[in-house]
C-alpha cells in the first residue's frame, strides 16, 4: 500500500515537469467542434517536430473566458468565426485569423435514419423530438435558428424542440444517447461517430450560411514561433488531410458545393423571441 | 411487539434497498454502451494512466490539505468563542453554495489581480497546472470537511477535555490525547468523503486547470472529453475505471481503518 502511494506521488510530481522535453510547449485553446482531428493533428505535429502541444478543449465561449482571465495560451481555435470575432473585439488575438476547415449545417440522425427523416420540412412532424445547441451561446444553435427562420419553419418546428444544450459537442451526443431524434448540427458530427450517426444533407437553398473553424495566435503567446508552426501545420497538406479524414471540408469551393449562395461566417442576429 | 420491531426494521431497510436498486440501475444503464474493446483500449492508453495518476495524486493531496486545515478550523468553530463567529461559520459555507464552475472562475479571477500577475512574473502560476487541479479540488472540498468535523467535535462532551485539564493536561495536550482520539471516526469519515468528492470533482478543475490530456486532464475531465466527441463507449469505459478505482480505494481505506480500530 505504501509503495503504491509513493508510486502515485512520484507520477503526480512528474506531472509538474511534464513539459521538460527540451522544447517549449504550444498551449492551444480549442472549441470542441474540431476536437477529433485536432487531437490527431497535435499528435502528428509532436512526433514530427518534438514540440509538445497542450490542448485545452471545451465550449468556445468558456475557453475564451479562460483566456481573458488568465492571459494564457498561444493559439485560439474556436468552433466558429463568431467567437473569433469576440476574441478580436477583446484584443486577445495577434494578426489575422486563418481558416482551418469549413462546417456545413445538416440534420443529424441515428444510424440508418430509423424515423425516415428526409428533408428539413420533416421537422414539422409531431412525432419528432428535435435537439439544438443554445442559440444564445453556441454558434451551431444560432445557425439552427437561422435555418429554421430562413425556411419559414421556426414557428412550426418550435413545439418539437425538446433538447437544448450548451455546446455543439453535447448537441452531437444527444443522438447516441437517444435524447432526441434529430439534431440540427454540423454535417461533420456524423463523421465523428459513423457507427452511431448519419447526416442528412440539406437542400442547397435551405442553407443560408456556412461556418468555418478559424485559428489565430494569441496576443499573450509565450511560444509564438511554435504556435505559428502548429497553425501552419494545420493548414498544410498534411494537416488538412487529417481534417479531411474526419469528414471536414478544407477548402471553400468544396463547402460552396453544399450551398453556393450561402454566406460564410459573419453573425446572424436571432429574433428576440424565437 | 416482535411484529412492530420487524416492521420498524423493514421501514428503515426499505429506503436503503430502494436507493441501492436505484444506484445499481444507474450503473447498469452503462451496459448497453459498454464495449470491451474500448475498455481494453483505454486500459493501455498513456493518457488514461496519466489521468488516473493525476486524479489519485490530486485527490490525495487536496483532501490531505483540506483535513489539515479543517481539523483546527472545525475545532475553533465548535469550541472557541470569538467575535464574528456566526458570520465566519456561515461564510466558510460559501464553496458549498457556489457551483464548482463559479468557484473555478473566482480562482481564475484571483489570478488576474495584481498579486496574481506578480506571482506569475516570478514563474509561480496556477492556471492550467497540476497545482491548479489541487487548488480547485481543495477549494471545493474544504468546507465539506470543516462542516463534518465541526459536527464531530460538537458531539464530543467538553467535560472530557475539562477533566483532562483538571488532571494537568495543557489545552493542546487535552486536544491531542482526548479530543482527537474521540473524534477519530468522524475524522476518518471526513477523509473518505472529501477524498471521494475530490476525485470526482469536475467543474472547478476544468475551469482552473483545463483539459490537457497527459497534463491536467483528470478522469472526470477525460470522461467529459470523450462525451464531447459523442464517443460513448470510451466515456463508459472511463466511467467504469473511475468507479472501479474509487470503490477499491474507499473500500480498502475502510477495511484498513476498521482493522486498526
Amino acid at each position: 500500500m505504501k509503495q503504491f502511494a509513493i508510486h502515485v506521488l512520484i507520477i503526480g510530481v512528474l506531472n509538474f515537469n511534464a513539459y521538460a522535453t527540451g522544447y517549449s510547449p504550444v498551449v492551444v485553446f480549442a472549441g470542441s467542434a474540431s476536437q477529433p482531428p485536432l487531437e490527431e493533428a497535435a499528435k502528428a505535429f509532436e512526433e514530427k517536430t518534438k514540440i509538445p502541444i497542450v490542448l485545452h478543449q471545451g465550449g468556445s465561449g468558456a475557453i475564451l473566458s479562460q483566456i481573458r482571465l488568465t492571459g494564457q495560451g498561444d493559439l485560439y481555435i474556436p468552433g466558429s468565426p463568431d467567437y473569433m470575432d469576440k476574441a478580436l473585439e477583446f484584443n486577445l488575438v495577434a494578426g489575422t485569423p486563418t481558416t482551418i476547415a469549413y462546417l456545413v449545417p445538416a440534420l443529424i440522425v441515428a444510424k440508418g435514419n430509423p424515423l425516415k427523416i428526409q428533408r428539413l420540412a420533416d421537422l414539422r412532424r409531431k412525432d419528432l423530438r428535435i435537439g439544438i445547441a443554445d442559440p444564445d451561446g453556441v454558434c451551431v444553435g444560432l445557425y439552427a435558428i437561422e435555418i429554421l427562420k430562413a425556411n419559414d419553419l421556426l414557428d412550426k418546428v418550435r413545439p418539437n424542440l425538446k433538447g437544448m444544450v450548451e455546446s455543439c459537442a453535447k448537441a452531437a451526443a444527444m443522438i447516441p444517447l437517444n435524447q432526441v431524434d434529430v439534431v440540427i448540427g454540423w454535417r461533420e458530427f456524423a463523421a465523428w461517430r459513423p457507427d452511431t450517426m448519419d447526416a442528412i444533407i440539406l437542400k442547397k437553398a435551405e442553407i443560408p450560411r456556412l461556418a468555418y473553424i478559424p485559428g489565430a495566435l494569441l496576443i499573450g503567446a509565450k511560444n509564438p514561433e511554435g504556435a505559428k508552426a502548429f497553425l501552419a501545420y494545420l493548414t498544410s497538406r498534411e494537416g488538412q488531410s487529417i481534417f479531411q479524414k474526419w469528414g471536414y471540408l478544407t477548402n471553400e469551393s468544396d463547402a460552396r458545393k453544399f450551398a453556393p449562395e450561402a454566406l460564410i461566417g459573419r453573425t446572424f442576429s436571432p429574433p428576440e423571441v424565437w | 411487539m416482535l411484529h412492530r420491531d420487524t416492521a420498524f426494521k423493514i421501514s428503515m431497510l426499505l429506503p436503503l434497498c430502494l436507493l441501492l436498486v436505484y444506484f445499481l440501475l444507474l450503473i447498469s444503464s452503462q451496459a448497453s454502451f459498454f464495449s470491451l474493446a474500448a475498455f481494453f483500449e483505454q486500459l493501455s492508453s498513456g493518457d488514461l494512466r496519466s489521468a488516473v495518476a493525476l486524479s489519485l495524486f490530486a485527490a490525495t493531496i487536496s483532501s490531505s490539505l483540506a483535513i489539515v486545515i479543517a481539523i483546527p478550523s472545525a475545532y475553533a468553530l465548535a469550541r472557541i468563542h470569538f467575535p464574528g463567529k456566526q458570520f465566519i461559520d456561515t461564510f466558510i459555507d460559501l464553496p458549498m453554495i457556489l457551483t464548482p464552475i463559479a468557484l473555478g472562475t473566482l480562482i481564475l479571477m484571483s489570478w488576474n489581480t495584481s498579486m496574481g500577475r506578480l506571482l506569475s512574473n516570478f514563474g509561480i502560476t496556477l492556471p492550467f497546472t497540476v497545482a491548479g487541479v489541487v487548488l480547485a479540488q481543495f477549494t471545493v472540498i474544504v468546507a465539506i470537511s470543516i462542516r463534518m468535523l465541526k459536527s464531530t467535535f460538537e458531539q464530543i462532551n467538553p467535560r472530557h477535555e475539562q477533566v483532562a485539564r483538571l488532571l494537568g493536561c495543557t489545552a493542546f495536550g487535552s486536544f491531542r490525547h482526548v479530543t482527537l482520539p474521540l473524534a477519530k471516526r468522524g475524522i476518518m469519515a471526513a477523509i473518505i468523503l472529501t477524498w471521494a468528492r475530490a476525485i470526482g470533482e469536475f467543474g472547478a478543475t476544468v475551469m482552473v486547470a483545463g483539459t490537457a490530456k497527459g497534463q491536467t486532464a483528470t478522469l472526470p475531465s477525460s470522461i467529459y472529453l470523450a462525451m464531447s466527441t459523442a464517443d460513448l463507449p470510451k466515456a463508459v469505459a472511463l466511467m467504469v475505471i473511475l468507479i472501479g478505482i474509487s470503490l477499491l480505494v474507499l473500500f480498502g481505506v475502510r477495511v484498513v481503518l476498521e482493522h486498526k480500530s
